[in-house]
């Protein structure tokens, strides 16, 4: 989630119950503030009948001109003892004159006549109906939440994203960053404290980890080049041996299969060197290179090493795929991959190659997915196949990071999917 | 023949020695780079056999040295460092072949054999052996005067062990020699086998009189029948 998703969230969730209090207490203080203003009307209405009344003055008539009505029903005094003498309620009062019932703000006032005799007065006024004014008051409270809600978060975002440029710029930065690959520094033209710091502190993470990096790809190398002498010297004296000494067929057969061990490390070997050379951008010439034809030349040789297995190998490739990159290189990419999909066929598996567009795919039959995370890690190895490096998929990435093709790694149907694809 | 080897690692120099002294050549040895001067300013080879990295100097500087004072040894480049630019570097400075290490003997002796071969450049550029001739250049090969035609693997496996007569080679290698890179992690041998046996089908018909033998389970040699 975006932070400014979370925050936009987190201002409508605070405001929601702020403004609909808000709309609450606008409500009862609204009605209070009526009811207040109808009730002294009536006092003053009830007072002028009462005072007439026991002057024995004739009672105002019922209507004159507003909606005002009253009446007088004499009540017995047990009533008079139990009922409230001065009582304010609402209630829906019959307007003769309109033909309709109203709301109404009603005075019911309990009164001793002259004549001994308890009388109630109810003076009414028609009011305001309280539904429409709720109505009212909520549309316009939604209104104002939304009103609000857009300006705040629309002022929010506006600050947001004008104060955390610098912040947006690191994380570009840190997108495009490869390690051990040449980078421009971080950006850091903030006046703002935090940022300069954040900057600094990534600044340093980052030259921290390239010394690291850089360490590590000399170390490699150092270690793989100062092996090749002595690696010389044990497979020349291994052969001196083979070739110029009487030797048992045991005696031999040992030999043989320590010279092949020990040509596996050279291989490990050589393959690390390249690796690091990959690393080093030490393969600067490029050529146009066509690797269809390369995939048709390579497609003859695996069919025929692994002829045993009777894998079938369709191609699906357009006369040519030239694309700008170093020869060897490139034989090293494809011959890794499609040399995978041979030695990790079984009898009779079908090996797909094709090109569309600038994407090549080779796929080829598996009972297992590949733990899609590590495979292109060096001496990532499912089981211990004899022979293999374990390098060659990371020399794939390697290759690969070096011209920006994509690599992509799937499965599905049982079958293993490996794709390039080329800017 | 003389060969002239300019190498500082002392085992590895020990045993190229060894191994050339067999194949019938003179040898003398360089351990750096003030001895090999010395030694080609006193004396002249038909080879030499260096490795650019020395501890006092640049290999490469022999090679201009040579190239000025207008000899006309053949060189061979050995390296540890598989890196094309010395490669190409060396190449141009006139040496005749360039050898990364690791690399086998064999393949060191019949480098050797290649770059005296052409330094010579006397009537056929081919191998001959017993009364089978190969020429690599134009992909030929005769027995007894009479073209036989290989195709390519065949061919290819004739020519490394012709390169290599007597020579004990293992399955793997003779592999990764013919088919490249490609063979390095193959699970069994049954291609060579397929090829090797039209090979030696074919010599056989053709009446050579050289024959690629099997050594117990794991190789091959060339021999010469008498």
């Amino acid at each position: 989630m975006k932070l400014i998703y979370r925050i936009a969230l987190r201002l409508s969730l605070v405001l929601l119950p702020l403004i609909a209090l808000w709309g609450a207490l606008f409500y009862f203080t609204m009605v209070d503030e009526i009811n207040d203003e109808a009730d002294d009307a009536l006092e003053n209405y009830s007072e002028l009948i009462i005072i007439r009344m026991l002057a024995g003055q004739e009672p105002p008539r019922i209507n004159e001109g507003s909606n005002n009505s009253y009446s007088i029903t004499p009540v017995d005094s047990d009533y008079a003892a139990q009922r409230p003498h001065i009582d304010y309620y609402d209630a829906e009062v019959y307007i003769p004159e309109k033909e309709e019932t109203e709301p109404a703000r009603v005075l019911a006032t309990i009164f001793q006549g002259n004549d001994g005799l308890y009388y109630e007065l109810k003076v009414a006024t028609p009011t305001f109906e309280k539904d429409d004014l709720l109505q009212t008051i909520l549309g316009w409270t939604i209104f104002l939440y939304f009103l609000l809600l857009i300006t705040v978060i629309s002022v929010t975002v506006l600050v947001f994203y004008r104060n955390l440029q610098p912040l947006y710029a690191l994380l570009r930065w840190l997108d495009e960053y490869i390690p051990g690959r040449e980078s421009r520094p971080v950006p850091n033209n903030t006046k703002i404290t935090e940022f300069q710091q954040l900057n600094t502190a990534a600044q340093k993470a980052v030259d921290r980890s390239e010394a690291l990096f850089e360490q590590q790809k000399q170390f490699i190398g150092n270690a793989s080049h100062e092996l090749q002498t002595p690696l010389a010297v044990l497979s020349s004296r291994m052969e001196w041996l083979l070739d110029n000494t009487e030797l048992s067929e045991t005696q031999m057969n040992e030999l043989i299969e320590m010279k092949r061990t020990l040509n596996h490390t050279v291989r490990l070997n050589k393959t690390l060197l390249l690796l690091t050379k990959i690393e080093n951008n030490q393969f600067p010439e490029s050529t146009q290179v066509d690797l269809a034809t390369m995939i048709r030349e390579q497609k003859e040789i695996y069919d025929e090493i692994y002829a045993s297995r009777e894998i079938r190998c369709t191609l699906e490739l357009p006369d040519a795929f030239p694309v700008q990159m170093n020869e060897s290189l490139s034989s090293v990419l494809i011959s890794n991959l499609l040399k995978n999909a041979y030695r990790h066929s079984s009898e009779g598996a079908m090996i797909d190659v094709r090109i569309e567009g600038r994407t090549l795919t080779i796929s080829n039959d598996g009972e297992q997915a590949l733990d899609t995370e590590h495979i292109f890690e060096r001496f990532y190895k499912k089981s211990k196949q004899d022979g293999s490096t374990g390098l060659g998929l990371a020399l794939v990435k390697a290759i690969a990071l070096l011209y920006n093709i994509e690599v992509r790694y799937h499965y599905s149907e049982k079958r293993h999917y490996f794709t390039l694809i080329w800017p | 023949m003389k060969i002239l080897i300019i190498e500082d690692e002392p085992s590895l120099r020990e045993l190229m020695e060894r191994t050339l002294t067999k194949e019938h050549y003179i040898v003398e040895t360089a351990e750096n780079y003030a001895q090999a001067e010395e030694k080609l300013a006193l004396y002249n080879y038909d080879c030499i056999l260096l490795d650019i990295m020395l501890p006092d100097g640049n290999g490469l500087h022999l090679l201009e040295e040579l190239k000025a004072q207008d000899k006309r040894e053949s060189v061979i480049i050995i390296s540890a460092r598989d890196s094309l630019e010395d490669k190409i570097l060396g190449l141009e400075q006139g040496a005749d072949d360039y050898l990364p290490k690791p690399f086998h003997l064999m393949e060191l002796t019949a480098r050797i054999r290649s770059v005296i071969r052409r330094s010579q450049g006397n009537g056929k550029k081919g191998y001959t052996l017993g009364n089978v001739y190969l020429d690599p250049e134009s992909h030929r090969v005769e027995v007894e005067g009479q073209e036989l035609p290989l195709l390519k693997k065949e061919f290819d496996i004739l020519a490394y062990f012709m390169q290599r007569p007597g020579h004990l080679v293992d399955k793997a290698v003779l592999a990764e020699a013919v088919w490249g890179d490609h063979a390095d992690q193959a699970d069994n041998f049954h291609f060579v086998y397929a090829q090797m046996k039209n090979l030696r089908r074919k010599l056989e018909e053709a009446g050579a009189t050289i024959e690629i033998k099997v050594v117990y389970g794991f190789g091959y040699k060339l021999a010469v029948n008498q």
